[in-house]
């Protein structure tokens, strides 16, 4: 057992944070954000230079063979610089789902990731459907022609691949759409963190089936699962910089003639959130290392865990972020805001609070 | 990063287990289930038995007589120590002035009491607290004054909330050398025999009926100048490096985990409203509640621990060890509520313990519910209270 990183790991860490350090600024994500798919492609051409995209597929994909343990490594400077890009569909999700794949299909679209050409997303939450694990309604034909409506599909309009969960003949199965698809429709909007997202309706659609690898239901669970462990890692970065940003604040924020980080009553609500930050990146390094597990219980019991804990520590941290603000934390111009909301966006995705505590009370908690 | 146990860590949980299983008295095992603390004797028998094996004193060097565990092998056997509910090693000799003298003192004092300290043939107590110096320690005023012909300190003054003084052959003791300039800076570390003319100790109950802690006071004591750690006024230094193992030691992740097994164990068989505890939602919610917060602390404290292994161990005490003693309190007085509220009503009868005619009202873990819920208000007090600590984060960590 051991917590700590390996070189490459660490280059990694260093390497992406210099370059979304470089890139990424309050100013700079603002007229990212105006752009016309919501981000700039020369950051996403940059990312697949840096190499990230590589990382979850393994050797015979033509990837790097990583672990959850580099993704989380990326998703925490992600949420750290507070990026807008879909880089968790293309590391956490895509590369789950593909496992659904033969090996011809899952080496074919990992090259397109790779290498930033391919802009993946899942199109798996419908309307009315507000819980995970819920029946899916959308249908697909033995050919592979979809029908259905698909809700908040990250950068629905944009992604340029789009994963569908729906119903086959032979149950459960993963279609794989291209963008701009004949009877493909989409709905844009902006999310409340700065994304896009889309609606989607699919009628007539056609699309290609992954098949030839492990069962649908499984590719779904492991996307489920790795993509939780990237929120886990994102909401840390999340909270790592909004308690900096907090604390240079009521450093230099002067009141009653004083800075008013030197009232105690601030520092203990700062310092509180410090402790319940610090658990979540033992989460989140748990949750790292746990979606690789092969008990596939254990698994999806500790991603609960994790995501419970990160659920209750990113209200604290975050409503004590505006708070130590006061009113120009409530304002757009401000950066904290922003953070705020990513967190609280971050808090709902991937099943809210009470799922994760339903499925740990259902199972009796995690094993002992 | 690797959170998964080697088939050698395994096989070492393995040897653990398995010879506590062999040599923890039946009595002493039964006697803490049951929720009571160690009796001196137990404490003694079991670290003296651990300490036989090599296994009381797993962080101390080598050359010492530390048995040269990883970090890993460290964790598993404190918590399948605590798991079997066997007591700690001495917490005061092994966790606190053993390590100070090992940092700090000079290699004769090393050989005349580390040997001593790791088979707690000296039982230490710790001397820090005093009536007017709780959270603000290093305004302690029990002085130590030196006297030349005799060349040694006199010690005068009173210090309290001292654990198991009563049981105590030693106290290592912060004492006023000096008045000039900053109070941290007139700060010495003394070691003092408990039968030294002068020293009284005054047992104080606690509201759970308990006697754990005592006031000592020292009239006139004479210590010899040999029993001072390192340098005069340099105690502060050595006193801060002593809080932050204090502060690493202290939650007890095992023994929480082995309270949240008994828990469910009687919520399985404890019929409420018809069905059993453990199938109510709101007891379930709790329980798991509880589980996932233990979770994240028992990596924070890996994670704390594989960084120290890692080598960032600087001597200095890590500001992450003050989020483990919030937590660590945390848990331990949550899982006393959780047991109050499993017993409700049943928990009100005051019984004897151990004695007299109303010994046994109820189950043992009904009657020791209140009492331990009482007792562990100490957890978030003692070794620097959450305020104290989220003080240490403010400074240490924000700078603010």
């Amino acid at each position: 057992m051991n917590f700590e990183l390996n070189d490459e790991q660490r280059m990694l860490s260093d390497s992406l944070s210099r370059f979304l350090s470089d890139k990424y600024d309050f100013e700079k994500r603002r007229k990212y954000m105006e752009m016309e798919g919501g981000f700039d492609p020369a950051i996403w051409a940059g990312y697949a230079e840096l190499g990230i995209f590589a990382l979850p597929f393994s050797e015979d994909e033509g990837g790097l063979g990583g672990t959850s343990v580099e993704t989380m490594i990326v998703g925490q400077a992600m949420g750290y610089a507070l990026t807008n890009e879909p880089w968790a569909e293309a590391m956490a999700i895509a590369p789950s789902l593909l496992q659904a794949g033969s090996s011809g299909q899952r080496a074919a679209v990992a090259e397109g990731i790779i290498g930033g050409e391919v802009i993946p997303t899942w199109a798996h939450l419908e309307p009315g459907m507000i819980d995970r694990g819920e029946d899916i309604a959308t249908t697909a034909t033995a050919d592979g022609t979809l029908s259905g409506t698909k809700t908040v599909v990250a950068f629905g309009a944009e992604a340029n691949l789009i994963f569908v969960t729906a119903r086959g003949p032979d149950g459960l199965g993963l279609y794989m759409v291209k963008g701009g698809a004949s009877g493909l429709e989409a709905r844009a909007y902006k999310t409340q963190d700065g994304k896009r997202a889309a609606e989607l309706t699919f009628d007539g659609t056609p699309s290609e089936k992954l098949s030839g690898g492990v069962p649908a239901d499984k590719a779904v669970a492991l996307a489920e699962a790795r993509g939780l462990s990237a929120v886990m890692a994102e909401s840390l970065g999340c909270m790592e910089q909004a308690i900096e940003q907090t604390v240079e604040y009521i450093k230099g924020r002067e009141q009653f003639g004083r800075a008013i980080g030197s009232f105690q009553a601030l520092q203990h609500i700062a310092a509180g959130a410090v402790v319940e930050k610090e658990q979540v990146k033992s989460m989140a390094m748990y949750a790292s290392v746990m979606c690789d597990d092969g008990d596939v219980q254990a698994r999806d019991l500790a991603l609960s865990a994790a995501k419970v804990k990160m659920c209750d520590a990113s209200r604290e941290v975050g409503q004590m972020s505006i708070q130590l603000h006061g009113g120009v934390g409530m304002t757009m111009e401000y950066a904290i805001g922003h953070y705020f909301k990513r967190l609280t966006m971050l808090e709902i995705a991937f099943g809210d609070r009470d799922f994760h505590m339903d499925r740990l009370c259902d199972a009796g908690g995690l094993a002992a | 990063m690797e959170l998964t146990f080697t088939p050698e860590e395994e096989a070492f949980r393995q040897e653990v287990r398995d010879f506590i299983e062999a040599n923890l008295p039946a009595e002493t095992r039964d006697h803490l289930k049951r929720g009571n603390p160690p009796t001196k004797e137990m404490t003694v028998q079991w670290h003296k038995t651990l300490h036989a094996k090599g296994w009381a004193t797993p962080r101390w060097p080598a050359e010492w007589g530390g048995p040269g565990w990883s970090v890993t092998q460290m964790y598993i056997f404190q918590q399948e120590n605590q798991r079997a509910g066997a007591p700690d090693p001495q917490g005061f000799n092994v966790g606190m002035i053993g390590p100070v003298l090992i940092q700090f003192a000079s290699d004769e004092m090393k050989k005349e009491f580390l040997p001593k300290i790791a088979s707690l043939d000296y039982w230490f107590c710790q001397g820090f607290s005093e009536p007017g110096a709780g959270s603000d320690l290093a305004s302690l005023k029990t002085s130590a004054k030196w006297d030349e012909a005799g060349q040694q300190w006199i010690v005068n003054g009173q210090k309290t909330w001292t654990t198991y003084a009563q049981h105590a052959d030693w106290i290592f003791l912060l004492v006023r050398t000096s008045t000039e300039g900053k109070k941290q800076e007139g700060i010495s570390f003394l070691l003092v025999d408990m039968t030294s003319p002068g020293v009284e100790v005054h047992p104080i109950q606690t509201m759970d009926g308990a006697h754990e802690i005592n006031s000592v006071f020292f009239t006139d004591v004479k210590v010899p100048a040999k029993n001072l750690i390192g340098e005069v006024n340099k105690g502060w230094t050595y006193a801060k490096f002593l809080l932050g193992n204090e502060r690493l030691g202290a939650p007890r992740v095992g023994a929480s985990q082995a309270k949240l097994a008994e828990l469910k164990e009687i919520a399985q068989n404890r019929i409420v409203r018809g069905k059993p505890l453990w199938d109510h939602p709101r007891f379930r919610d709790k329980y798991v509640e509880a589980q996932v917060e233990l979770k994240a602390l028992e990596m924070t404290v890996m994670r704390v621990l594989s960084s120290m292994q890692a080598g960032a161990d600087t001597g200095k005490p890590d500001p992450a060890t003050s989020v483990i003693k919030i937590k660590g309190a945390q848990m331990v007085q949550r899982m006393t509520e959780l047991f109050v509220e499993m017993a409700g009503e049943q928990a009100a009868p005051w019984t004897d313990g151990e004695l007299g005619a109303n010994a046994r009202i109820g189950d043992p873990w009904v009657e020791r519910a209140a009492p331990n819920y009482f007792n562990f208000r100490k957890s978030s007090i003692y070794g620097g209270s959450d305020q104290v600590q989220k003080g240490i984060i403010s400074k240490a960590i924000l700078g603010l």
